[in-house]
């Protein structure tokens, strides 16, 4: 398959002698977009944050378009390649967000104040923050802050884009404002994964969905299927749990 | 009982004394304001390196702090004065000596040192104050370790410590005073000479305290001008 993104293999995590991931074996495919769903304490984040090694996993391997990110020796580099969005925004708070969109650029890839400055402009439009260019974190909304956050995670220019729970901490009109910008990313082709509790979202724009528990994948499949027939009885439960029903 | 003594204020611009005041002052602000600077340098450097994932890096901070905090800062000035010399080569050991002012720069070795083992401590203190996410968002965004620390960790630490980070730097100037022992002339040893030629103690201690309380006041109010510059606007309410 020639446009394997990501592949998992026999992949083991421990914090100390709890197991977070339990041999989890699965691949991503360029310009999809899946979610990845669970109760907490699943391994959903933990999964997602080996992606680009912010967790250093002890078993097992992930591969980046092919390169083992355990020999890998400039993880710094193969991270500049992969987004990545918190659900706290984590926008570095004594910089303008023009400044933390361009920082990663301008120091990891090298590029000049001038062009990371222009491409900053760019994305600041097109998540709706252009007014907020040379103000400070602090002093933006939270729905604000986030989508600062996710330009400037585009503004590496990513061929993959991680979301940790990315509405989590936000209020309900603004997780809207966010999951907009998510899905128009998701309409273009971006490769996107995406840990969230939003299942609206998840139905509505993501191409896959994985449901993990307990360190393990339970189960994986096309959105529709998922939401129509869930073979495991786990899933069926969560699904009842977290739709809210009137 | 009265107080039998004459009061001659004016003794003090009148030479030799004049001349071991200005001395003493220069000497006093130049001191620390250079060690302050080197200890910020060296603080920053072994305070981040006690943060880093590199064991062997952390032992050396770890070693550097527990070296330079645990002696206290009038034995240290003696053993760089008295013992550090002996423990060079020949050939180096004179040319040591020959050094002019070798008081000077042994005060300033000493001072630098010391003060900077305890800005170490105050660096890790602010960077263990730093929320983890910016840790994990700078790496994530293909920062290397050095690009993170130099350009989101520090900077955010260094906000958060300035209060700390100018009583500290009031320390360097009072500690200062401590290298009178080892033949700097700095503002206390000024006093102490006015005080033998003429023995008039009063004025000349007088010059001394007015001398650290009107430089700390400066400090002190460039330090409050410095935290409301660079304070991160919404973050950190003050007007």
């Amino acid at each position: 398959m020639s446009n394997l993104l990501v592949d998992v293999r026999e992949l083991n995590l421990w914090y100390g002698k709890y197991k977070a991931l339990d041999n989890i074996n699965t691949s991503f495919t360029a310009g999809k977009c899946v979610v990845i769903c669970g109760p907490s304490g699943s391994g959903k984040s933990s999964l997602l944050r080996c992606v680009n090694r912010l967790e250093e996993f002890q078993e097992g391997d992930v591969l980046f378009e092919g390169q083992s990110l355990r020999e890998c020796t400039n993880i710094a580099s193969l991270r500049s390649e992969i987004g990545m969005v918190f659900q706290h925004f984590e926008l570095y708070p004594h910089m303008s967000i023009l400044d933390n969109i361009t920082l990663a650029p301008r120091y990891a890839k090298k590029k000049s104040k001038p062009d990371a400055e222009a491409h900053a402009y760019v994305l600041m439009e097109r998540v709706g923050i252009t007014d907020q260019a040379l103000k400070y974190p602090a002093e933006l909304s939270g729905g604000q802050q986030q989508r600062a956050a996710i330009a400037r995670a585009l503004a590496l220019e990513p061929k993959l884009m991680l979301f940790d729970e990315p509405t989590s901490a936000l209020d309900p009109e603004m997780i809207v404002e966010v999951l907009r910008v998510m899905r128009d990313l998701a309409m273009e082709g971006m490769a996107m994964l995406v840990v969230t509790h939003e299942m609206g979202f998840a139905r509505e724009v993501s191409d896959e969905i994985i449901f993990m528990d307990e360190g393990k994948i339970i189960e994986r499949k096309n959105t529709e299927d998922f939401f129509s027939n869930p073979n495991s009885k786990r899933v069926q439960d969560f699904l009842d749990r977290i739709l809210v029903k009137i | 009982m009265a107080l039998n003594y004459d009061f001659e204020w004016g003794l003090l611009l009148e030479n030799p004394h004049k001349e071991w005041i200005i001395e003493g002052l220069a000497h006093t602000v130049g001191l620390s304001l250079t060690a302050w600077v080197i200890a910020l340098i060296i603080g920053i450097l072994i305070g981040t390196i006690r943060m880093t994932q590199s064991p062997l890096l952390r032992f050396i901070g770890t070693a550097y702090v527990e070296f330079f905090r645990n002696i206290p800062l009038l034995v240290q000035l003696f053993i760089w004065f008295f013992v550090f010399p002996l423990m060079l080569p020949n050939d180096l050991m004179f040319a040591w000596n020959r050094l002019p002012h070798v008081p000077l720069i042994t005060a300033l070795l000493a001072l630098s040192l010391f003060t900077a083992a305890r800005v170490a401590e105050h660096i890790r203190a602010g960077i263990s104050s730093i929320p983890k996410g910016q840790f994990d968002a700078a790496r994530s965004s293909g920062l290397t370790q050095v690009q993170m620390y130099r350009h989101v960790i520090i900077p955010y630490a260094f906000r958060v410590m300035i209060p700390t980070i100018t009583s500290e730097f009031l320390t360097v100037f009072k500690n200062s005073a401590l290298t009178l022992t080892i033949g700097v002339a700095e503002i206390t040893g000024a006093a102490k000479a006015i005080e033998a030629w003429s023995f008039h103690g009063i004025e000349a201690y007088t010059v001394a305290s007015v001398t650290y309380m009107t430089t700390t006041a400066i400090v002190v109010l460039f330090m409050s001008w410095l935290e409301h510059r660079l304070r991160i606007p919404g973050l950190i309410a003050r007007k």
